[in-house]
């Protein structure tokens, strides 16, 4: 691979077949997690939200479009499964990596624990709103999308034990008095308006569509890799870091633009546009009921 | 509707009797029997008059409360008692025109004791329960009787699923705060939204033996509850059977572990939404103010 300096530049620089030198934020096994996480989650609020909101009409909409509340209840079970094995995969895989680094990995910069720079870059965020300063400057992960993922990954413990206990009430009354599964509806349910809000309007739809740096869409957790110019802009602490410990080549990938990418980029479209679409729906709808 | 066809089919029955009619109304004042003035005998005497369209939106008053005296035909003939005559039920009727007075016997004994000569087993367990004990004992009190919940002349079969799937409106009538803390429940909500096999009220209450919790013999009373919910959770316990079915999460006074977690949860879901609202409001204002969605479009 080339040195740092002459990378950047390659992208500019006349090829015979084209291609494009990118950025690799997320590798194959990011990419498979979220999808993972997109489909279980879909299935689990269009299933689940008719429940919390049984007297609207759109709830029994839903269980027809599902073929009735058994069923509906079958495929919340089994998207729950799903659940459960994309979060011990994760959760494994991020043990392994710190344990790896011996936990270097946790007081990295660019890792996904919270610290005080993210207080700063938030205090920084609202500054720069009202024009009172630039805008931070941001390293591998923006406070968002710490809460983001540290949300998903803590909401997944507690909306799924409550799942579980509801699914397997006999077995968790042996030890466990009734009134926990009166409690563990109560959770279950706010839980799953908790988490639709953060993921459907409020942190990951709007960082991922709204947001100006990424309007109308990002599409970088299904690519892969972005232009090179965009993630320096996007996330220039990273990059300098990487330019600096000198490990910028081990995330710069040569990106052949044959027709493949072009397909690929009208399927994320569509997919995108069709996950747009149904949090719209029920963020809509669910207003409608709060409303009615 | 079949209503109307029903309607249609009084109508027709009118007109087949309009000679008779005109009679009776003309005797109002000398009673003559049914049989004499309009030529028919059975039911068919009775349907003369009960069954005709104009009775429909005519009411009378039996012990303070407003008594329809239509009778539809033909659902009346389509129900399972639709081969029972009239005064099977309607014990002690006499033939002839009847004012409200003389009614009211017959139609407390159609609406509760003319059962029990057919449904004795069914009107004992009735006759023992809290309903049957506020009609029938000292403590008296207004209660459902048999035709209250099984409607009078156009009777469900009690096991059809049309009738367990009116139940829990059944039940409301008198008890609606019980219904809204069971449709809110896990059997309730899949109850609302069209589960058939799921527990509805007369599977814990029980059907006509209902009895307070108090009572040692009632199927949700400390000594029986286990056994209740395990006609359908094979293997459940007493921790099981501890869950509170009629549990309102937003009223402390309910159960107040239960309401802390609700209280806690809206309060958790109106911060973070509030923030992100505000964090997203103002995002979406400094980036069209700065004319960023022009400037940072990316392939």
């Amino acid at each position: 691979m080339a040195s740092t300096g002459e990378t950047v530049t390659a992208e500019s620089a006349p090829q015979t077949v084209r291609t494009r030198i990118e950025y690799r934020r997320f590798n194959v096994f990011h990419r498979w997690m979220h999808f993972l996480v997109f489909v279980s989650f879909t299935v689990l609020v269009f299933t689940g939200m008719p429940l919390k909101y049984k007297d609207t009409e759109w709830a029994r909409w839903f269980m027809d479009l599902f073929g009735g509340v058994t069923a509906a209840g079958v495929y919340h079970r089994i998207a729950a499964l799903v659940t459960v094995f994309y979060w011990t995969l994760e959760f494994t895989f991020m043990v392994v990596m710190v344990l790896r680094s011996r936990g270097k990995l946790l007081r990295s910069p660019g890792s996904l624990m919270p610290g005080k720079k993210d207080l700063e870059d938030m205090i920084g965020m609202f500054a720069w709103f009202f024009g009172k300063g630039p805008k931070p400057q941001f390293d591998r992960y923006t406070y968002w999308e710490k809460f983001d993922y540290m949300s998903l990954m803590a909401g997944t413990v507690i909306i799924g034990m409550t799942g579980f206990m509801m699914w397997f009430p006999l077995w968790f009354t042996k030890v466990l008095p009734g009134i926990f599964l009166n409690i563990a509806l109560v959770i279950h349910s706010n839980e799953a308006l908790l988490a639709m809000g953060v993921i459907f309007i409020f942190v990951h739809f709007f960082s991922a569509h709204a947001r100006p740096e990424s309007f109308p869409l990002d599409k970088v957790i299904f690519t892969g890799s972005v232009p090179v110019d965009h993630y320096k802009a996007e996330r220039p602490l990273e990059f300098a870091r990487r330019v600096r410990e000198g490990t910028l080549d081990e995330v710069l990938v040569e990106k052949r633009l044959t027709w493949r990418i072009y397909a690929a980029d009208v399927l994320w479209w569509t997919i995108t546009a069709f996950a747009g679409f149904c949090a719209i729906l029920m963020t809509a709808f669910i207003i409608w009921s709060v409303f009615d | 509707m079949t209503r109307r066809r029903a309607a249609a089919l009084a109508a027709l029955l009118t007109v087949a009797a309009l000679l008779g009619l005109a009679a009776a109304a003309g005797a109002a004042t000398a009673p003559v029997t049914a049989q004499s003035a309009l030529g028919v005998t059975g039911n068919d005497a009775c349907f003369h008059c009960h069954g005709q369209q104009d009775m429909q939106n005519r009411t009378i008053d039996v012990g303070g409360e407003q008594q329809d005296i239509f009778v539809d035909r033909a659902l009346y003939d389509a129900s399972r008692h639709g081969g029972l005559a009239c005064t099977s039920c309607h014990i002690g009727f006499k033939p002839g025109l009847h004012g409200a007075d003389e009614t009211q016997a017959w139609l407390i004994t159609a609406k509760l004791t003319a059962c029990d000569n057919c449904h004795a087993d069914v009107f004992a367990m009735y006759r023992g329960s809290f309903h049957g004990n506020l009609v029938f004992g000292e403590s008296s009190g207004k209660a459902p009787v048999c035709a209250d919940c099984h409607v009078a002349h156009n009777i469900t079969p009690p096991g059809s699923a049309a009738f367990r799937a009116s139940i829990d409106s059944l039940c409301a009538r008198c008890h609606p705060d019980q219904l809204k803390t069971y449709l809110d429940s896990y059997h309730g909500k899949a109850f609302f939204l069209g589960d058939a096999k799921t527990a509805v009220c007369t599977d814990c209450h029980g059907g006509h033996k209902i009895l307070p919790p108090s009572n040692p013999e009632s199927m949700v009373s400390k000594h029986n509850l286990v056994a209740t919910c395990a006609q359908c959770h094979p293997g459940a316990n007493e921790n099981f059977a501890g869950f509170m079915v009629h549990v309102d999460p937003q009223s402390p006074r309910s159960s107040f572990a239960v309401w802390t977690f609700y209280a806690l949860y809206i309060m958790l879901i109106a911060v973070v939404f509030t923030f992100g609202f505000v964090h997203t409001a103002l995002y979406i204002y400094r980036g069209i103010k700065d004319g960023l969605y022009r400037r940072n479009r990316h392939g």
